[in-house]
């Protein structure tokens, strides 16, 4: 009988202070985060998060529909819109830190595939991000012939050498005025100058707990309208580094915005 | 003990037969080519299947080819492709191979408008040249295969072509004399599945590369274009001309689907269109890559124009309108109005791209 009181007893005395060094174990402790650890007894700073970039376009505020001559510009010219791709690169994030975080080098999106206007991305730090910012087009050192070879976007997308080479940035394309003509609103470096900008907007987003969405938009009426006033035109423009000009600078003005939750 | 004995006696009759019948050694590993079953001790003869790998050179200003990860190019494969591609013995009636409406000289194309099937009925599109097709997206002018290995089932079976039946294809390969040891050799297969046909094939025709044209060699510095290939090549490039948009890159095609205003509605192809079951597709057909273009006449979808200049006529004209018309046909009505000497320009540069060693194969 005694001996076994001592078994018993030792068992537990082992057992128990073995449990006792185990109690301690570092992790994601929020069960919002997509890392979170069920076993985890101490954050130690590790949680990560989704972020869900919406690419959406509207005419005049409202979602764009394709194939229907139900557009006006500035200029009073009736308009309808077949073909809308793009190119969006460098889209950063930017936290009050100072540290910035880069979600996509480059991001192709096409009208046609509902797939390109989602960028999701994963394993974002919590912090509170203070600014977004994307380049509308190619900058100069990424604007290069045979740079992107391999994606989805080559080889439509290529801009011939003999008008400075690289990518187009944006092909827009409908039908306009009554005649049912073609237009295509090409954007590019046209003879080589660099005609692609960037758009900084300020936000304030807190990633913890959630999954958060943030919309950046394309309002297509303003690349015609504010400040320039341009009228469609069966004439490629894709020579024409003065239409560039303007068209860049109705870029820069008003074309893109950013939604995001309000915390 | 009597019974023992006679036991004892059919054992030793029993290895006495079998002695007779084949020899003890051999290969006794079940997964070498030539596992012997008979075989008792082994004797070091076994041979494993192996293939040797096809290597696809990339050409300059091309991306990667895709290739099914479960289709990876051999020369095995390659070899027994070649072979299927040019045998009569996919059709019924052992008349007709893919290469006879896929000719060579005419850039694996059918120089006859519609290719006619083996039951003397034609069909209402030219046969497709097999240029670089390893780069394409999808197949046929209506995009209805998106693999050459779901496109190569099509035709043998197709009524108005080869108008087989797998089931009857697949027993003619296995009883024939020379193909189950090339599957074998190819896929390490005892019995020959459709799937591997079309998957021979596939590998052959991933090996219809095209990229030595003079074009090439002037890119090279190889050579030089005459002036008027290269005021082809400025209009081919410029927004007055506008071939690019469709026909950019080294590759000279854009994998994409176009109506470049051939016709006005009502349509008599819907092409993508009837794919697609959207209207908006409607009369969009793919855009052919224009390397060896001078030999693969004639053109467009339903090979309508003989020549490289009633093509470049009709681009000139601006085209027909319609609801599906594609908007780089901007000049729908007024024309490109190119004088005579671009016109010819252009026909000279589309020259340029034709490759001699792809039409005499290497």
């Amino acid at each position: 009988m005694k001996r076994i009181f001592l078994v018993i007893t030792t068992i537990s005395l082992v057992f128990t202070s073995c449990k006792k060094e185990e109690v301690i174990i570092e992790g994601c402790t929020d069960t919002g985060a997509v890392n979170y650890n069920t076993n985890a007894t101490n954050d130690n700073g590790s949680c990560k998060y989704n972020l869900f970039l919406n690419f959406t376009h509207t005419v005049d505020g409202n979602l764009i529909e394709t194939d229907q001559m139900i557009y006006s510009n500035a200029a009073s010219q009736n308009y309808s819109v077949q073909t809308l791709r793009y190119l969006l690169s460098d889209i950063t994030l930017h936290s009050a830190n100072g540290t910035s975080t880069l979600l996509d080098d480059v991001h192709f999106i096409t009208i046609s595939d509902p797939s390109t206007f989602n960028l999701d991305i994963q394993d974002l730090n919590s912090a509170n991000y203070t600014a977004i910012s994307f380049t509308m087009g190619l900058d100069s050192l990424k604007n290069i012939t045979d740079n992107y070879l391999n994606e989805s976007f080559f080889p439509s997308f290529s801009w011939p050498d003999f008008m400075g080479g690289g990518y187009h940035y944006m092909q827009l394309e409908g039908d306009y005025t009554t005649a049912f003509q073609g237009y295509a609103t090409h954007t590019g470096g046209a003879d080589g100058i660099d005609f692609s900008f960037t758009k900084n907007f300020p936000i304030s987003l807190n990633i913890a707990n959630t999954n958060t969405t943030v919309i950046i938009n394309m309002e297509i009426n303003n690349w015609y309208s504010n400040p320039n006033i341009i009228n469609l035109t069966t004439d490629g423009i894709m020579d024409n580094a003065n239409k560039q000009a303007l068209l860049q600078a109705n870029g820069i003005t008003d074309v893109f915005s950013v939604f995001y939750p309000i915390n | 003990m009597k019974k023992q004995a006679l036991l004892l006696l059919c054992f030793t009759l029993f290895f006495a037969c079998k002695k007779d019948l084949a020899p003890m050694s051999g290969c006794t590993d079940n997964t070498a080519v030539n596992y012997s079953a008979n075989a008792i001790t082994d004797d070091g003869s076994c041979i494993f299947f192996s293939t040797t790998p096809f290597i696809i050179e990339t050409p300059s200003g091309f991306p990667n080819m895709n290739i099914p990860a479960n289709n990876p190019m051999t020369v095995e494969g390659v070899a027994l492709g070649e072979k299927l591609f040019k045998d009569p013995i996919l059709s019924r009636d052992n008349t007709q191979a893919c290469i006879n409406c896929h000719q060579q000289n005419f850039s694996f194309s059918d120089a006859n408008q519609y290719s006619t099937g083996i039951d003397n009925i034609q069909g209402i599109r030219n046969a497709s040249a097999l240029i670089n097709i390893g780069w394409n997206t999808s197949y046929n002018w209506d995009g209805s295969s998106l693999t050459l290995e779901e496109q190569a089932f099509e035709p043998v079976s197709n009524p108005i072509e080869m108008h087989n039946d797998w089931k009857v294809v697949e027993s003619t390969l296995n009883s024939h004399a020379d193909y189950p040891n090339l599957f074998k050799e190819a896929f390490n297969i005892d019995y020959i599945d459709s799937n591997y046909v079309v998957m021979a094939i596939a590998q052959f025709e991933r090996t219809l590369i095209s990229a030595n044209s003079k074009f090439d060699k002037y890119l090279r510095s190889e050579t030089q274009l005459t002036a008027s290939e290269l005021g082809g090549y400025a209009i081919f490039n410029s927004e007055k001309g506008d071939c690019f948009h469709c026909h950019g890159t080294q590759m000279f095609m854009d994998n994409l689907f176009h109506n470049n205003g051939l016709d006005p509605e009502p349509f008599t192809d819907l092409g993508l269109g009837k794919i697609t079951n959207n209207a908006s597709d409607n009369a969009k057909f793919k855009t052919p890559t224009l390397r060896n273009i001078e030999f693969s006449a004639p053109y467009m979808h339903d090979g309508r124009f003989s020549t490289l200049e009633e093509v470049v006529e009709h681009y000139n004209s601006g085209g027909e309108y319609s609801l599906t018309v594609d908007p780089l046909m901007k000049k729908l009505g007024v024309g490109l109005q190119l004088t005579n000497q671009e016109k010819q320009d252009l026909v000279a540069f589309l020259k340029t791209l034709t490759d001699s060693d792809f039409l005499e194969g290497k």
